[in-house]
């Protein structure tokens, strides 16, 4: 019944299906157009690339592990990695032919696998390591299961560097984050070439991690040796905070309605004033939000960078692991898990209010 | 007053949006200006405050002469012209008292502004902006929670807060339904009388322009091709600017029917009209006749709620 139908629509020239409805062949007048099939020879180029893949995979590969099937004692010898990566390959192809998915999303579904299986192979992503070294691995995990509490609670000051590192980054960081974005989006900046710029110096201070910043800063102004390390730590995470903010509040004001922004032109206001009535107030429940989100990043980043040597709890973190001192380590973990959730309910109760 | 002398504007994608504008506009007169989408009605409008730069000829809003060159003469000069938009422009997220003193930037210190913190005589003026438009106690409310009537007269008071000399409105009712948009013409109409501003209105629907407006100005395709007291503004004249008859849409805003009575003669007399999609809308029965300016009426009441 389907075949009928489909040949004859496609055989009919559209809107006769309409009129010859009550001819009593049950074809009724609510026939739908069908999905177009994907053209073919787009798919034999498709599966010529599943093909060329599997041979840069073939000729490339550097694991010679085998496939053993043990189908009634036959042993089919086949270096395992790029078959698997082939049938993969294939059946998605086979399937995204079936149900006629166009040739663009296809190619883009084939480049995710060969994308997946070049990365995974080329650093050996493989858990089966995990089990190699299960007898090194389970000392340190009973210490996990078994932390010491009594400690955590001892470095209570380092924990307070942490937070207070956190606060303060927030705080400055999100600032200048703000001014940047107003000079940054278009719709704010005085003029294109200012926003260009700095976008560009926006780009390029996000283009440096924070750790990296860390040991920048550790290496220009000194780290814990010193005495130094919470404020090599806050501008690092000060850095850190500016591009994102930047960046996302820049976008955020790029999508501004420009109806009100339009109408405090039309009041005369200068550049300053138009921005601050019409463009902070929408932004500000996005500035806020990601003001949030920048604090509890800073709260996971100064665990990181302190193992850099910019002070805080990351720094203890540091000094318990060099010890082997686990159950230390652990309870710093665990309370770090804590603190980073309370930090986020905070975050979350304070961002419901805004809506 | 404000005179066109020539004046052209050609975007920057080359297309040609005003051509030739000659125009003169006396102080105090209330102009509508009509024409089919796209005639250019927007363009002339906003050519008048800089919103458009025009691109030769030569235009001047009283004495001043405008420059879209100079982002300061500009500024003073918008200071003095205030306009009102079809979609309102209010921020959505202050109050409606700090939307009108927006009005006031151009006589607010950049600081000041920065801060939110105006002048108490400033703020006493924004008040009184508000009552003029007959929602003051909606003063401390955040503007989006207003209704549309009421945010164009929030509008229009940010407008009269820049105590202007000119207003300019862009299609200022085609977002409100017809018994709205009379009785925000109404007020319009009432306040540039009491304050003598020149007001230059573009209006979709010729009948509000005719109820309204001391003159109307035709445009077709960039150009002026009507200009003329309301009394010339015929149908067949205006059949002219818009090079087709008219059609039950052109006029659809003047048949707001008066009260229930009226609604069945209205039907009865004028099947034309049969289309109008608000005849059987109940917020429509009761509403005033377009033009009369009765303050005590229900509906009057009703808006300022
Ligand atoms: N920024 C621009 N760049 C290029 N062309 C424009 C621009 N703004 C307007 N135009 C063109 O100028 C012509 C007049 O536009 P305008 O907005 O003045 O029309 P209008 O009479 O206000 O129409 P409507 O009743 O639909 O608002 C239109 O053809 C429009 O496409
Ligand atoms: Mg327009």
């Amino acid at each position: 019944m389907t075949a009928v139908a489909e040949s004859d629509s496609s055989a009919g020239s559209p809107g006769t299906g309409v009129g010859t409805g009550s001819s009593g062949t049950g074809r009724s007048s609510t026939e739908r157009p069908k999905q177009p099939r994907p053209s073919a020879l787009a798919y034999l180029g498709l599966l010529g690339l599943a093909a060329a893949a599997f041979a840069f995979f073939w000729w490339s590969r550097e694991s010679t592990d085998v496939l053993f099937l043990p189908l009634g004692g036959v042993t089919l010898w086949a270096p395992q990695n790029p078959l698997i990566g082939l049938l993969i390959m294939l059946g998605l192809l086979i399937v995204c032919w079936r149900v006629r998915i166009g040739e663009m999303a296809a190619f883009g579904a084939l480049t995710f696998v060969i994308v997946t299986y070049w990365a995974g192979e080329n650093i050996d992503f493989t858990l089966a390591s995990i089990w190699e070294r299960w007898d090194n691995l389970a000392g340190q995990l009973a210490a996990f299961f078994n932390p010491n509490w009594s400690y955590v609670f001892g470095v209570w000051d380092e924990w307070l560097v942490t937070l207070n590192m956190a606060i303060v980054a927030t705080i400055i960081g999100c600032s200048i984050g703000l001014v940047l974005a107003m000079f940054a989006s278009p719709v704010s900046s005085p003029n294109k070439a200012t926003s260009q710029t700095i976008k560009a110096l926006n780009s390029v201070i996000r283009s440096i991690p924070d750790v990296g910043w860390a040991l920048l800063f550790v290496a220009m102004i000194g780290g814990t040796a010193y005495g130094l390390g919470p404020l090599a730590g806050v501008l690092a995470l000060l850095m850190f905070n500016i591009g994102i903010v930047a960046k996302l509040l820049g976008e955020t004001i790029d999508a501004a309605s420009p109806g009100p922004i339009e109408a405090a032109d039309s009041t005369g206001a200068n550049l300053t004033q138009r921005n601050r009535i019409a463009v902070l107030p929408q932004v500000l429940p996005g500035f806020t939000s990601y003001s949030l989100y920048v604090f509890e990043l800073n709260i996971r980043a100064s665990t990181a960078i302190g193992i850099v040597g910019v002070g805080g709890i990351g720094h203890e973190l540091n000094l318990q692991m060099n010890r082997f001192a686990w159950e230390n380590v652990a309870s710093i973990l665990y309370m770090l898990i804590i603190v980073v959730l309370l930090v986020d309910l905070f975050s979350l109760w304070i961002r419901r209010r805004l809506m | 007053m404000i005179t066109f002398e020539n004046v052209d504007v050609v975007f920057p994608n080359g297309f040609q949006g005003l051509k030739g504008i000659d125009l003169t506009i006396n102080q105090g007169e209330f102009v509508g200006i009509v024409g089919l989408s796209g005639a250019g009605k927007s363009t002339l409008i906003r050519a008048v405050n800089g919103l458009v730069p025009y691109t030769s000829g030569s235009l001047s809003v009283g004495e001043t002469v405008v420059d879209p060159k100079s982002k300061t003469k500009l500024r003073r000069l918008r200071s003095k012209v205030g306009m009102i938009f079809q979609s309102f422009n209010l921020v959505n997220r202050i109050s409606v008292l700090n939307n009108v003193l927006t009005g006031r930037s151009a006589y607010t210190p950049t600081w000041r502004s920065m801060l939110g913190w105006y002048r108490a005589a400033d703020k006493e003026l924004a008040f009184q902006c508000l009552e003029r438009v007959g929602i003051v106690e909606k003063a401390y409310e955040r503007a989006s929670s207003l209704s549309g009537g009421q945010q164009q007269r929030v509008a229009i008071a940010r407008v009269l807060a820049q105590d202007p000399e000119v207003m300019l409105a862009d299609e200022p009712v085609a977002a409100l339904d017809p018994p709205t948009a009379h009785r925000v013409m109404r007020d319009l109409r009432r306040i540039q009388r009491e304050l003598g501003m020149t007001c230059i209105v573009n209006m979709h629907h010729l009948d509000l322009a005719r109820s309204y407006a001391d003159r109307i100005i035709g445009m077709r395709a960039g150009e002026v091709v009507f200009d003329g007291p309301v009394a010339e503004a015929t149908d067949a004249v205006i059949e002219e600017v818009y090079q087709r008859s008219m059609t039950a849409e052109d006029v659809v805003a003047d048949d707001v029917p008066v009260s229930v009575e009226e609604t069945a003669d209205a039907t009865e007399h004028d099947p034309d009209n049969d289309d109008a999609h608000h005849d059987d809308d109940p917020a429509v029965l009761g509403s005033d006749d377009p033009g009369s300016n009765d303050p005590g009426s229900n509906n009057a009441e009703q808006a300022r709620l």
